[in-house]
């Protein structure tokens, strides 16, 4: 076990230096370099040349880019990550106001949609080609079907505009507000959320249910003569929601790209909503810390994910591709 | 009498025999499972259609989707404008057709272009294993490590907005998933005994993976091609909703949407953004429809 985590980390490790090259280079190819970024159009076409060239020096830009990578690489390993173009802000400044509201949206949508998904599923699974069935099957696939952002434009419009019963958007801070206040302002963007992500945890949810229905030691407790509903609580249940528990780790990237158009829509003050603003402000070193966080994320969940399923099912084979 | 009808069914037999219609057998059977499967039989329908109304656009408006009209802004669905006009008086329902076009046409046209991407990658590396695998493979999962719009978003920033900088980056980020899947079944098909009889005929690698193997893999592929074009879709439309897709100047279903980010278009005027919007969920759930059906008609192990 322990040969196999230091397997898994000497791939993570490497895999991450390697994308933080590209995305560095990446950026490096764009038009226009942060000098360029910071001068506004008016200024433009009075400033000089030399001036310019002051500038980069000033940033050190006119040294070769592998030198660049170099400082930005240790700095970041140092936990310096650098500042925004926008306003100068530091960026790890920027990234403690607003991780914490985006974990606060996901973890709400991610408790929702899971417990939705599951049980939706199981009852999917037990009532088997049933019109429950089918009716849950589809109303799934309409829901990975309608854009997030229209389904959640249509609940601001609904519940928001039209009934008055929730706020449109934004969030309230920690500090001067009590948690009940700040209740409100969650439940849109978290259902509507949670509502888009059920549909993939009921999929699993009701084939990891049939899967196991269809064991023979629910066949056993059956011709004990249990009830039904033991047999399909204690037995099936229990089983067969292991897995799924370890899937929802699969399905935060989804999280992460949903939360990201529904931050966007709900002016949720997150880390999605931050870096679509950096992406249009051409906010080169924002959009690249957040990026290369999304990276770590995703990256770190998978190590957790493979060690988890590994440890779950002695099984799978370790160290072998 | 049973015995006479019996001899009618062998007399068919021989005849279909005669006329090599056995054949084709095994494709009808898909076919027909296919068309018993009532959602993606609708789904195809509906489909179809708001495919032929994108082509057909010029023929069924009267009204040009760029063209300005300042008399008549912001007027409710009517019978001459049934989606209603936007904010500088274009017809509604002309651009939701026109922007059918676009959308459409990015949505399959990538799923498309990264399946033969990721298949001429796959099946070769997949058959071939070696270097070129491990390398295909890292940097799939390069790809990978990221969060899908993520990584879109990050590289329109980089490239900057356009309808082929979009479809580039779409294909670039869709190509791993189905490179995974064409390998996948490339390294199950590669121990079949007809590839080592085709191996020990000394036929070219090339000729055995693109030419025999490939079409052993297919229906897997071609149920991914639906859901990433479905996928695509969503994409496009999601980024330029936030203004960061196809540059605004082009209708595409998910830039006549963008107008919706403003709360008095959204309170005031439903129809800019809400047929809109009804005429996306309703193609990709046609798409999703059709994906369904043809994996239950072509992967016997999918079934319940």
């Amino acid at each position: 076990m322990t040969t196999y985590i230091i397997q898994r980390l000497f791939i993570f490790f490497p895999m991450l230096l390697v994308i933080s090259f590209l995305v560095y280079s990446g950026l490096e190819l764009s038009p226009g370099d942060a000098v360029s970024h910071m001068i506004s159009p008016e200024l433009a076409s009075t400033i000089t040349a030399e001036q310019l060239d002051a500038m980069r020096e000033a940033y050190g830009l006119n040294q070769s880019f592998l030198t660049r990578y170099w400082i930005w690489l240790t700095s970041m390993v140092q936990g310096d990550m650098g500042y925004s173009m926008a306003g100068g802000v530091a960026i790890s400044e920027i990234m403690v106001k607003t991780v914490p509201a985006t974990l606060e949206l996901s973890m709400v949508a991610l408790f929702f949609s899971t417990i939705l998904g599951c049980s939706l599923g199981v009852i999917s699974a037990l009532k088997r080609g049933s019109g429950t069935d089918n009716s849950l099957t589809v109303a799934g696939m309409a829901g990975v079907s309608i854009p997030e952002f229209f389904f959640g434009l249509v609940a601001i419009l609904l519940f928001a505009i039209e009934l008055k019963w929730l706020p449109v958007g934004g969030r309230l801070l920690p500090h001067y507000e009590t948690l009940w206040d700040r209740i409100p302002n969650i439940v849109l963007p978290s259902l509507v959320l949670a509502l888009m992500m059920t549909a993939g945890a009921m999929r699993y949810a009701r084939s990891s249910m049939l899967d196991v229905l269809a064991r023979e030691f629910i066949t056993t407790a059956r011709s004990k003569g249990m009830p039904e509903w033991r047999v399909n609580i204690l037995h099936g249940f229990r089983v067969a929601l292991t897995p799924v528990v370890v899937l929802i780790g699969f399905r935060l990237p989804l999280l992460i790209g949903g939360s990201t158009i529904i931050e966007q829509v709900y002016q949720w003050p997150g880390i999605g909503s931050m870096f679509i603003r950096s992406v249009r402000a051409s906010d080169y070193p924002l959009v690249m810390t957040i990026s290369l966080m999304y990276v770590f994320v995703v990256l770190t969940a998978s190590l957790i994910i493979d060690v988890l399923t590994a440890l779950i099912d002695p099984r799978v084979r370790l160290g072998k591709e | 009498m049973a015995k006479s009808s019996l001899d009618k069914k062998f007399d068919q037999i021989r005849k279909r025999e005669e006329e090599k219609t056995f054949s084709t057998k095994k494709r009808s059977r898909i076919v027909n499972k296919f068309l018993n499967n009532r959602l993606a039989v609708l789904g195809l329908i509906i489909f179809t259609i708001i495919i032929l109304a994108s082509i057909f656009a010029p023929l069924l408006s009267p009204y040009d989707p760029m063209r300005v009209d300042l008399r008549s802004m912001r007027q409710p669905p009517s019978l001459d404008h049934w989606f209603g006009t936007d904010s500088t008086g274009r017809d509604v329902f002309t651009r939701v057709l026109f922007g059918g076009r676009v959308s459409i046409f990015i949505g399959l046209g990538s799923a498309i272009l990264s399946a033969v991407v990721g298949i001429a990658v796959g099946c070769y590396a997949g058959y071939k294993g070696g270097w070129i695998d491990v390398i295909a493979l890292r940097i799939s999962e390069i790809f990978m490590s990221f969060p899908q719009i993520i990584l879109v978003l990050l590289l329109v920033s980089i490239t900057g907005q356009s309808l082929f900088n979009l479809m580039a980056i779409f294909i670039l980020t869709g190509w791993g998933g189905m490179y995974r899947l064409a390998r996948a079944r490339m390294l199950s098909l590669r121990e079949e005994e007809y590839v080592q009889a085709l191996r020990s005929f000394g036929l070219s690698t090339f000729t055995i993976c693109y030419k025999h193997m490939l079409p052993n893999a297919l229906s897997p592929i071609m149920v991914n091609i639906t859901l990433s074009t479905a996928m695509f879709i969503l994409t496009e439309a999601g980024l330029s909703f936030l203004g960061l897709g196809v540059p605004l100047n082009i209708p595409t279903w998910g830039n006549i949407l963008n107008v919706a980010q403003d709360i008095l278009i959204l309170q005031n005027y439903w129809w800019m953004w809400g047929p809109v919007g009804i005429v996306i969920s309703v193609f990709v759930l046609c798409v999703n429809f059709i994906g369904d059906g043809l994996r239950d008609s072509t992967d016997p192990s999918q079934q319940g």
